[in-house]
């Protein structure tokens, strides 16, 4: 059998800031275990070396504002460029699975990146799904989000996307950050139902959890038959993680692993860094593999210490995103009947780690052939107080003949307007990235 | 005057030095069953005509424990493993007498589960009983906690003192359990009989009234005396590719390129790389039967391939070794080997040129083929088998994980300035492989000689690795498995690790009678880490390394050009 591919990469040199969560010491502990059990030594697992990311694999996804230089350390880099890594090694079927264990993390940033959100600035899944879009043709992928933390920057690249299904599960938005991931969240009008948000009351246990993978994920799963399945690999479900109130166990996460079997699984977040993420991460490496984890426990677990008190909420929730899954393509051809050429949505999007309060009018095209693409007019002061407002055109990577033109012919008028400091186009058909200054007249082009 | 004697698979070779020259070379078939025997042969030969007070240092370099562990040889020897909660016991298939104990220590040295005496005692029991004399034991973490594996040694010592036992511990501390367990395993069941040749050489020096300093060869291209390595059989294992790497760098002392060494022997060849002037090490430990220790040895690469592999028909098809059969054609020998090929299509005039033509044109004529054709094929395999053995090397090299950004971001090409050729048949394949490759190659007249050149200019290495945690008030010192209390020091610094590590390596330098290199040891690991309990710091955690570089001893000053 193939092996699990493994790219650790803890960023020992990298930190937010020294006492923040996401800080060096991490991964530290993670590192003492896995190298101490050897698994880097056994059959069943072939580490790699991460690589650097190139700045049009980060356009692919994002719109950076100014430009990706601004807000991508080399940290960034190579943590999504570890997920390309393994990517590659999966679709040249040099491995079974794999696991990019690395930091930073990357889900709570959405398609405009004006700074850190949540820890994040750019997200890895989305990155590494769209390079496997253009790089193999896969279209339809899952990325199933198993952080604590509602995946809003994940769930906001694939709002409009048919073809990928995003399903988070994480404590309930009333009682954590980011406050979003509700059930009535669910795509946009095209898109219907293949957002799937699971908002779990606190203290929810390994049943729990398990309660849902089997009654909600699984068989949504099943239906969609996606060719690549993704795990966005929080591990602050975790009972002793520090920022949520979960009761998840390390078992529960190796189990998790094993049902799911996500081709790629990507680290999020998880901020128990001693007493939770080795053991969970070993956890999750053994599950990927295939070994016996029968043997791994943290040191002071204790399976009769959680009882699940909240399994009638979680059946009822299950119940409900089920029918709304079932009857997701009636709901998408009434909305396409509707006539409208663009649905317009105006929203706030708060970076609470950057201090940033950006303003968006996002307007998607109803097509009556694609998915449609969409226009975002975004402003917000950076912290380097320079207000920028910026017009961003994203065409998908499948989007129809139609589209694709009202969008090149858009950035070209706007281009010309010279109203915004930026007009960007992310052009996903010809894996084509623009990026024009009117001011300065300079057009960039990854 | 320096002495080195390599003791390899075929022939064992011996050098005395006196300045940049070799005064005196001697070489004898190896008797695989008598190693202490041949080498004292080739010892009396190199001092015949010699003052034994003129002898600066010995050298040996030998095989004997990489034979024993390679044939799996030596004393039934339990492994008693404590591995705690993780990996399946199934995981761990490193010897056959193995047995599981309870107890479990987490990273930062915390115990996790108690050992059960009762069970401790009952395994006792059970290798008494089945006779086994040899015990390693290793747990998991042992190298943040040494307390289980002490508890262990000592009910042994008190139920079973005619057991010789060894702890992980001390064999190695880092992180890798299976490693150090096989590692400690090894050690338990290679001990007794190296020892037996430790006693067996000191004799003899005291019969040959020898007052020099004695050094053993190890894997990672440095020495250690004779006396230190009592307790360290392992690391002299894989001494011969070992030497002829030191070889390499003592025929191009004091440059800083990037080199490949090609030890191209009778039967194989042995791939090595120096990178800036440094012999590059293995970024795992050495590999033994499949199975990885921590041992620390430099990057070799063999291959079956060498200037006496035979060159046959083989049902219609041309076969390039790896069978060798004797000397090769050109010498006399019976069959036609890689050597002939060279040497008829380049006409190189190695020993007598008609006598390969005449066996590489009977070849040619049962494969149907011309015989230019043929010699040139065999020259290209030969030459394409090295050339992808070599840049694996690089690509191993460059790909090494990595863990911080820095190194990725600096992470850097490896690009090839030339080839030291060494051993018998160097001459013969070197000088065509540079110009495939279009680079430098150096073969010099001590090329034959150079792995026993470099065991006598090898010189001594130590590496101190300190782990330090501040909040459990706890450090660990390697080797030697030191543990023990900070004393509450609240305030260490980074600074004060590593004086702390740099004095340790120069009190065991002096130990261990290399002290004159300690002053060029350098630091090769600076980790700190705070630990922080919701916003406050712990504490904090300190790796440190640091080392002395293999290299050249300082009476070494290379070798006359002619």
């Amino acid at each position: 059998m193939k092996p699990t591919g493994l790219i650790f990469f803890p960023a020992f040199d990298w930190a937010i800031s020294p006492t923040h969560p996401e800080r060096e010491e991490r991964l530290l502990y993670t590192r003492d275990q896995i190298f101490e059990e050897g698994i880097m030594d056994l059959p069943q697992i072939k580490e790699y070396t991460p690589k650097l990311a190139e700045a049009r694999d980060i356009a692919r996804v994002h719109f950076c504002v100014p430009d990706v230089a601004a807000q991508v350390t080399e940290a960034h880099l190579i943590s999504a460029g570890s997920t390309l890594v393994i990517a590659d090694s999966l679709l040249q079927g040099e491995i079974r699975n794999g696991f990019a264990l690395v930091r930073p993390p990357g889900h709570h940033s959405m398609l405009v990146s004006h700074g850190n959100r949540g820890f994040c600035n750019i997200n890895n899944e989305a990155i590494m799904v769209e390079y496997l879009r253009q790089k193999y043709g896969i279209k339809k992928l899952a990325i199933i989000d198993t952080d604590v933390h509602h995946g809003d920057g994940t769930q906001n690249i694939y709002w409009h996307d048919p073809d990928v299904l995003f399903i988070s599960f994480h404590q309930d938005g009333r009682t954590l950050y980011p406050g979003t991931g509700y059930m009535e969240e669910l795509g946009g009008p095209l898109a219907y139902g293949t957002t799937i948000n699971i908002p779990l009351p606190p203290r929810t246990t390994d049943t729990g959890i398990h309660y849902v993978l089997d009654n909600l994920v699984m068989p949504i799963l099943e239906e969609f038959k996606p060719e690549l399945l993704v795990n966005s690999a929080g591990q602050d479900n975790h009972y002793s993680d520090p920022l949520a109130d979960m009761r998840f166990s390390a078992q529960g996460y190796a189990r998790l692993n094993e049902r799911l079997a996500p081709d790629i699984a990507v680290l999020e977040g998880g901020y128990s860094v001693e007493t939770a993420l080795p053991y969970v991460n070993m956890g999750i490496i053994m599950a990927m593999a295939g070994i016996n984890y029968s043997n791994l426990r943290e040191p002071d677990y204790d399976p009769t210490r959680f009882k699940e008190q909240n399994l009638e909420t979680i059946k009822k929730i299950v119940n409900r995103q089920l029918d709304t899954f079932k009857n997701r393509e009636e709901t998408i051809h009434k909305n396409r009947s509707r006539g409208q050429e663009f649905e317009t949505v105006y929203k706030n999007i708060f970076y609470d780690t950057d201090y940033i309060s950006e303003d968006q009018t996002e307007r998607l095209r109803l097509c009556q052939k694609c998915g449609g693409f969409r226009v975002i007019l975004s402003s917000a002061q950076h912290r380097s107080a320079r207000y920028y407002e910026v017009y961003c055109i994203s065409v998908p990577a499948f989007c129809c003949d139609d589209c694709h033109q009202q969008a090149i012919d858009m950035y070209q008028q706007m281009c010309r307007q010279g109203k915004y400091d930026y007009v960007y186009l992310q052009d996903r058909i010809k894996d084509e990235y623009k990026s024009f200054d009117p001011r300065q007249e300079v057009e960039i082009v990854l | 005057m320096l002495i080195g004697i390599d003791v390899g698979g075929t022939f064992t070779d011996g050098v005395v030095l006196d300045k940049g020259r070799i005064i005196t070379f001697a070489k004898e078939a190896t008797d695989e069953q008598e190693l202490s025997a041949t080498l004292l042969k080739v010892l009396d030969r190199l001092l015949s005509d010699l003052n034994s007070d003129a002898i600066a240092r010995i050298v040996l370099s030998t095989t004997l424990v990489t034979n024993l562990i390679v044939t799996d040889r030596g004393p039934r020897t339990a492994l008693l493993l404590m591995p705690g909660f993780g990996l399946p016991q199934t995981a761990y298939d490193l010897a056959p007498d193995t047995y599981f104990l309870k107890g479990c220590i987490d990273f930062r040295g915390n115990e996790v589960a108690p050992p059960d005496t009762q069970e401790i005692l009952a395994v006792i029991n059970k290798i008494k009983e089945q006779g086994i004399k040899n015990v390693a034991i290793a747990g998991k973490f042992s190298n943040r906690s040494q307390k289980h594996e002490l508890l262990v040694k000592t009910m042994l010592e008190e139920n079973y003192p005619e057991a010789s036992v060894v702890i992980s511990f001390q064999i190695a501390q880092q992180l890798n359990f299976p490693r150090r367990a096989f590692t400690a395993y090894l050690t338990a069941r290679t001990r007794a009989r190296w020892n037996q040749f430790i006693d067996d050489m000191q004799e003899a020096m005291k019969e040959r009234h020898i007052n020099a300093p004695v050094h053993i060869l190890k894997a990672d291209g440095g020495t250690m005396l004779l006396e230190t390595a009592r307790e360290h059989p392992c690391e002299t294992i894989f001494s011969g590719p070992a030497a002829s790497t030191v070889g390499g760098l003592a025929l191009t002392i004091n440059d800083r390129m990037n080199s490949v060494v090609l030890d191209v022997g009778g039967t194989t060849t042995d791939i090595s790389l120096i990178i800036e002037g440094k012999p590059l090490h293995a970024s795992q430990g050495a590999k033994i039967n499949g199975k990885l220790t921590h041992i620390r040895s430099l990057a070799v690469k063999s291959i079956a391939l060498g200037g006496d592999s035979v060159v046959c028909n083989n049902a219609g098809l041309l076969k390039i070794g790896p069978e060798r059969e004797g000397a090769a054609a050109c010498f006399g020998g019976q069959q036609a080997t890689i050597t002939d090929a060279f040497n008829y299509l380049y006409e190189l005039q190695i020993g007598d040129l008609s006598l390969s033509a005449e066996k590489m044109n009977r070849i040619s004529a049962e494969l149907d083929t011309p015989v230019m054709d043929l010699c040139r094929e065999v020259v290209d395999k030969t030459m394409g088998r090295l050339q992808e053995t070599i840049t694996g090397m690089f690509k191993e090299w460059e790909q090494e994980p990595a863990y911080r950004v820095w190194e990725i971001v600096n992470r850097r090409a490896f690009r090839l300035d030339r080839i030291i050729g060494i051993g018998a048949a160097a001459t013969v394949i070197v000088p065509r492989l540079a110009e495939e490759l279009n680079i430098d190659y150096l073969v010099h007249q001590y090329s034959p000689v150079a792995n026993a050149l470099g065991s006598s200019a090898a010189r001594p290495t130590l590496a101190v690795n300190m782990h330090a945690d501040t909040q459990a008030d706890l450090f660990t010192i390697d080797p030697g498995g030191i543990q023990g209390n900070l004393g509450k020091v609240r305030n260490l610094q980074l600074e004060d690790i590593k004086e702390i590590t740099r004095r340790y390596l120069q009190d065991i330098a002096a130990e261990r009678g290399l002290g004159e290199y300690a002053d060029e040891a350098q630091f090769t690991r600076e980790e700190q880490f705070n630990v922080l309990s919701g916003w406050d710091r712990m504490g904090k955690l300190f790796d440190v390394g640091m080392q002395i570089d293999p290299g050249l001893i300082n009476e070494f000053k290379g070798v006359d050009e002619i």
